[in-house]
């Protein structure tokens, strides 16, 4: 359903970034599970600050806001968000469409 | 030219080469991974780079500390400090320890970049120097020879007709500051120079949070300056080119923005030049008004010449398009500009020059807001009326009719605890 699809509109010129850039964010999710897993809330505030910056270069600004979350979770120490927004991280990608213009 | 980029961050590296790429296509970037290798060494041959970018988190390093090292070396080319938003003291201690620019990562766009490294190599790239990295020049040069106790000017953040704006710091501490260094050609207009120290007097005067806090301020021979303080949120300006706001952030913001209006009115100061890049965000969210350069207090000696009108078009009063005497109520129309365009997302008016964006001020009714905001269209005819006696009088009366028709709980000024009634 078109509903469960994230359009995220990239510039054309950095196509040849995003398969690696994406790739990357995948890695990232498996990373800030087994971070989760570990309790090593260090490791996910820097994954939660990367994230942050690196999202919106790109044009993805849910990977900035989701970044920011984790950061602030990583923080404060609260799993229950932690795991809610890595949740919600690993759906996203697994739903984000990207259009080139 | 060769650049090299020293950044942990894979995706980061390859998108400032893309960029660079582009801008110039004969360029040689190299990029550096510090998760892979170590902090190069003596047998490194940084001087073969024309300049270098280096972030602040490099994984299993400090940027700082492999700035220090690198800048001990005769051969380290300029270098480009890459920081995190909300982080300016780690851009003040990279400016201090060598650093010959700094960018915000989140903020890092292809012109910036461009415009940075542009900078940085000038005398490499470019047989003539454009006019706007001259000028950008000329304006870091200057901040580099000013001397203020206490205080060390670091960079070159911004410029205005009158005055440039630095990024500064406390050198007992390293707590960000900015430093506003009136233009050499304007100290030299008595007039300018009086209104811009006239700035300081009304800010010390006003005494308040709603109102940027000013901690020096001084006159030379040379140049004249303020220490201000540095706001971590950015500006209103930047948060609008996102977009539109919720109605509720809107309305959070107005509302807060007419308690600072209180409080500036309350002391018979009009600010006469409010506009999204004067109101500044604290890292805790609070708002600020800024540069009262065209400010005064209301019984004072116009500075203004004959029919001179001071103000940016777009957020003008009738009264101002019109030269006339000026009250209160020229601040209000001018904050019922600023709501419309948080709850619309798109300038009250728009016009091909500014001429015929400050006649729309006079003689065109204000659009009216898409249906969805029209619980907001009483708040805002009220605010811009272009009869000043029609308008609200003052921030309390608008405080008021915020109270009564979006918040529950008290009028008075000051008051700031209630609740929303949406």
């Amino acid at each position: 359903m078109a509903d469960d699809i994230h359009k995220v509109t990239v510039a054309k010129d950095l196509e040849d970034l995003i398969p690696t850039f994406m790739r990357n964010r995948h890695k990232e999710v498996e990373t800030l599970r087994a971070a989760l897993a570990a309790a090593d809330f260090e490791q996910l505030r820097q994954l939660g600050h990367r994230m942050k910056g690196v999202g919106n270069s790109y044009g993805f600004s849910r990977v900035s806001t989701l970044g920011k979350q984790i950061e602030d979770g990583a923080r404060s120490g609260d799993r229950a968000a932690l795991e809610a927004c890595i949740a919600e991280y690993g759906d996203y990608l697994s739903r984000v469409q990207v259009v080139y213009e | 030219m060769r650049i090299l980029i020293i950044d942990d961050d894979e995706d980061l590296r390859h998108l400032l080469a893309h960029y660079l790429k582009q801008q110039w296509p004969g360029a040689e970037v190299e990029e550096y991974d510090p998760l892979a290798r170590d902090m190069p060494g003596q047998s490194f041959p940084l001087g073969a780079y024309d300049v270098m970018i280096l972030d602040y988190m490099l994984g299993r390093g400090d940027g700082l500390q492999w700035l220090a090292e690198f800048k001990r070396r005769a051969d380290c080319p300029p270098v480009l400090f890459l920081t995190g938003a909300g982080n300016e003291i780690v851009a003040v201690r990279a400016m201090k320890a060598g650093a010959d620019d700094y960018q915000r990562k989140q903020e890092l766009s292809r012109e910036r970049l461009v415009a940075s490294i542009r900078d940085l190599t000038h005398e490499k790239l470019e047989k003539t120097v454009p006019p706007d990295v001259a000028a950008r020049m000329e304006g870091h040069n200057l901040g580099a020879r000013i001397r203020i106790p206490g205080i060390k000017v670091l960079r070159l953040i911004g410029e205005g007709g009158m005055a440039r704006v630095y990024l500064a710091s406390r050198e007992v501490d390293d707590v960000p500051l900015v430093v506003k260094i009136l233009r050499p050609e304007i100290t030299q207009d008595q007039r300018a120079l009086a209104r811009f120290m006239e700035e300081y007097a009304l800010v010390e005067r006003i005494q308040s949070r709603h109102v940027a806090k000013i901690y020096d301020h001084g006159v030379s021979a040379d140049h004249a300056y303020l220490v201000m303080e540095f706001f971590e949120g950015g500006d209103l300006h930047k948060r609008l080119q996102v977009g539109a706001f919720s109605p509720e952030e809107a309305l959070k913001l107005f509302r807060e923005l007419m308690f600072a209006l209180g409080d500036i009115h309350e002391k018979g100061i009009l600010h006469r030049d409010l506009k999204p890049q004067n109101l500044m965000f604290r890292s805790d969210g609070s708002l600020a008004i800024v540069d009262f350069g065209i400010a005064k207090h209301i019984d004072s000696i116009d500075r203004t010449g004959h029919g001179e009108i001071l103000g940016t078009p777009r957020y003008m009063s009738p009264e101002q398009v019109r030269s006339l005497a000026l009250d209160l109520r020229t601040d209000i129309y001018s904050a019922g500009v600023l709501l419309y365009q948080m709850l619309a997302g798109r300038h009250l008016f728009d016009g091909e020059t500014a001429v015929e964006v400050a006649l729309h001020h006079l003689n065109t009714p204000p659009p009216p807001l898409p249906d969805q905001l029209v619980q907001y269209q009483a708040l805002l005819d009220k605010l811009l009326e272009k009869d000043r006696d029609a308008r609200f009088r003052n921030a309390d009366e608008v405080i008021g009719f915020l109270s009564r028709k979006f918040y529950q709980g008290t009028r008075a000024l000051g008051a700031e605890t209630t609740m929303p009634l949406h």
